[in-house]
């Protein structure tokens, strides 16, 4: 399993991959919707986990973009938000949203879910 | 009985008089309504009792001037009629004396059978005379007619005697004389050709003068009598004194004319006096003659009138007072109803405010604060991952002890900032069609076991006439559960816990929450909705339960009131449209306009 996590907050975003990494998951991440863009060009993934509030394009905004180039790529929102916009703007099949402070067990068996 | 009465008593008085809700106080435009109520009913009373005294008053004034105008002209009528009757009286008979010894010369007078004929005929002319006699000019009396034997009598030392001969014409007053018989002297002097002079004397019988007073006696109240100048009674009155007796009022100033004055008598008794002195055209006479009306009886009538209008009067103030205080109290209750519930609405939107504002502020530190919470989280759940998945440390109990408490702490922080986050999240409502009956019972289920071993006796009472509502299952379900979560923290073991339905008008339904247990103290009353208000324990309650609730049943466009005493319990009242899909189309209608 290969995975893209788009998260502005570089430092969580880099303790979120370690702690995937060391559970046997393949993370890249990325700080913007751009680097997200150019780095699905060159890669394969299976599942993005999205933020959905960034400074520019923010996650809603960019999933449908990301599924464009890779179409059947799944994708995960996490908020640290739980505003109405939040939950009901992502496309039918973004059916998967989590709130800051995660609980890495309950990710990992999203993951799972929707990769099987 | 007594009961009942203080219960209807209680029920007429109005709401202002006794009011609650302490809490309200800032947001009413007027504080003291029983002095708003007081000072109405005086300025009311004043401005409608006042002209109605004052005509009243001016009233009284005049009916009694106009009273004792016309008793005193009737009093003077009668003295001034008496008057002319008692002069005429005196007068007639001292002219037939004159005439007599004007026609009649000195011999003739002295003869006796001429004498008692001259008196015949001046009693068949006149009336009135008792007897005739003629006084020489030494006082010796030298003629007599009539029934007693005076003849001889020596005059000269009496004082009538001495008077006539200054005045020519004398009238005595009534005495008793020789013949010990209440009577009057009349005399006329005259002068024979020799010169000498001589008296001819008449003695006047007093009844005839008595009839003729009393035929001007007017009423039982009335008095009329003569006295002499020095207050010595003439003849019998009813009320001051007999014959000769002191007369028992004062005498009177001297006038010419009739006069008529008001003052009380010995006795205190208000009278109207008309006093006449008599004197006739030939010779002043010493009599006064006296008129008395007592002005209480002769003022019966204007009495009743009095008493009548003072009935009416009194009836019409008391009619005037009843008005004024019921008008006065239904309108300042009115008043005070309109302001409180201005009050209640300014309050009830301050609290919304308050808890939007709130709510904003929770919302936004709340989001603040989740992503470096979610730093720590993934910062210690990394350091744990290093210890468990590469057993770095695995050996370090007591390391990953701490690290369990740093990550226990962030998922505590986390459920907080969800809570306050889902206090402002306008998440969608889903509508659907919930019977009440079976959302209660599934609320219940999670207290079952409690209510069980705390033996909490739960009643559930729903009406039937309640039809499947339109609302939000999961939200419904949500307030109930807070709501009877906290009823079974506030019950000691062994009370009642009652949740009853009712409908409320047509599209309305009202659903409560009523506890018998610790209850709150009114000051926590306003507070209660407040996020972060809390009376538990530091660390057992987040205070974010009611103020969901709040919001929920808002979202649900219903509303939720609390009553409380503190000891005795408390009641949740939440009230909710049937229709909810409904109400939200009239909302977005509302602020689409």
């Amino acid at each position: 399993m290969k995975i893209l996590l788009v998260d502005d907050e570089k430092k969580f975003a880099m303790m979120l991959s370690k702690r995937l990494a060391l559970r046997g998951i393949e993370v890249d991440y990325v700080f913007t919707a751009e680097e997200a863009m150019a780095k699905v060009e060159s890669n394969k993934y299976d599942v993005a986990i999205l933020d959905v509030k960034m400074p520019g394009i923010g996650g809603i905004e960019l999933e449908p973009k990301l599924k464009a180039l890779v179409p059947g790529m799944k994708t995960i929102f996490l908020t640290g938000h739980g505003s109405a916009a939040d939950f009901t703007a992502g496309s039918a099949e973004a059916a998967y949203y989590l709130a800051k402070p995660l609980q890495i067990d309950e990710l990992i068996e999203i993951l799972h879910e929707v990769t099987q | 009985m007594i009961g009942r009465f203080r219960q209807l008593l209680g029920s007429l008085r109005p709401e202002f008089y006794h009011r609650t809700s302490e809490h309200l106080n800032p947001y009413f435009t007027f504080t003291d309504y029983r002095k708003i109520w007081g000072v109405g009913i005086f300025l009311l009373a004043v401005t409608a009792l006042l002209p109605l005294m004052v005509v009243t008053v001016i009233y009284y004034q005049l009916i009694q001037k106009s009273v004792d105008s016309e008793l005193i002209l009737r009093t003077e009528r009668v003295a001034s009629n008496a008057r002319r009757a008692v002069t005429f009286f005196l007068e007639e008979r001292l002219n037939a004396l004159r005439f007599t010894v004007n026609e009649i010369d000195y011999g003739r007078l002295t003869n006796p059978d001429d004498f008692a004929e001259l008196l015949r005929n001046l009693k068949l002319g006149f009336g009135g005379l008792t007897d005739l006699s003629v006084i020489s000019h030494a006082g010796i009396q030298v003629a007599y007619a009539g029934p007693f034997h005076l003849e001889g009598k020596d005059y000269s030392k009496q004082a009538w005697f001495a008077e006539c001969q200054n005045c020519n014409f004398y009238v005595s007053e009534i005495f008793r004389g020789y013949r010990d018989l209440p009577h009057i002297i009349i005399a006329v002097k005259s002068f024979r050709p020799d010169g000498t002079h001589f008296i001819l004397r008449a003695t006047l019988e007093t009844e005839r003068l008595i009839q003729t007073l009393s035929s001007y006696k007017t009423g039982e109240h009335a008095d009329i009598f003569l006295a002499s100048r020095s207050g010595i009674m003439q003849t019998p009155s009813k009320f001051y004194g007999d014959l000769f007796e002191k007369m028992a009022l004062p005498v009177p100033d001297y006038s010419p004319r009739t006069q008529t004055v008001m003052a009380a008598d010995g006795q205190g008794r208000p009278i109207i006096t008309g006093y006449a002195f008599i004197s006739t055209q030939i010779a002043d006479t010493p009599f006064i003659l006296m008129v008395t009306k007592q002005k209480a009886g002769m003022m019966g009538v204007w009495l009743e009138l009095h008493s009548n209008i003072n009935w009416f009067v009194g009836f019409s103030i008391m009619v005037i007072i009843l008005v004024v205080t019921v008008t006065c109290t239904l309108m300042v209750n009115k008043l005070y109803l309109a302001d409180r519930d201005k009050a209640e609405a300014m309050a009830a939107m301050e609290q919304n405010n308050q808890l939007a504002s709130i709510g904003q502020l929770a919302a936004g530190v709340a989001h603040e604060i989740n992503n470096p919470l979610a730093l720590i989280n993934e910062t210690a759940g990394y350091v744990k991952d290093l210890f468990v998945i590469k057993e770095q440390y695995s050996k370090d109990d007591e390391l990953l002890e701490n690290i369990d408490y740093i990550l226990e702490a962030v998922a505590r922080c986390g459920t907080i900032t969800r809570q306050l986050l889902g206090f402002s999240r306008k998440f969608d409502v889903k509508i659907q069609r919930v019977n009440l009956n079976e959302v209660i019972s599934d609320v219940l289920v999670f207290h079952n076991k409690e209510a069980e071993y705390r033996n909490v006796n739960v009643f559930v009472d729903i009406s039937k006439d309640i039809p499947e509502i339109e609302t939000d299952r999961g939200k419904l379900q949500q307030v109930l559960l807070n709501l009877v979560s906290n009823a079974f923290q506030a019950v000691d073991n062994g009370c009642n816990l009652d949740i009853t339905a009712l409908p409320e008008g047509v599209n309305k339904v009202s659903i409560t929450i009523s506890d018998n247990g610790c209850g709150m103290p009114e000051e926590n009353l306003s507070k209660i909705f407040e996020p972060f208000f809390t009376t538990k324990e530091r660390g057992k309650g987040t205070g974010l339960g009611l103020t969901i609730t709040y919001g929920l049943v808002k979202k649900l466009h219903g509303n939720i009131s609390v009553k409380s005493r503190e000891n005795e319990g408390t009641e949740f009242i939440i009230t909710l449209p049937i229709h909810l899909q409904e109400e939200m189309r009239k909302d977005e209608n509302s602020f689409g306009r």
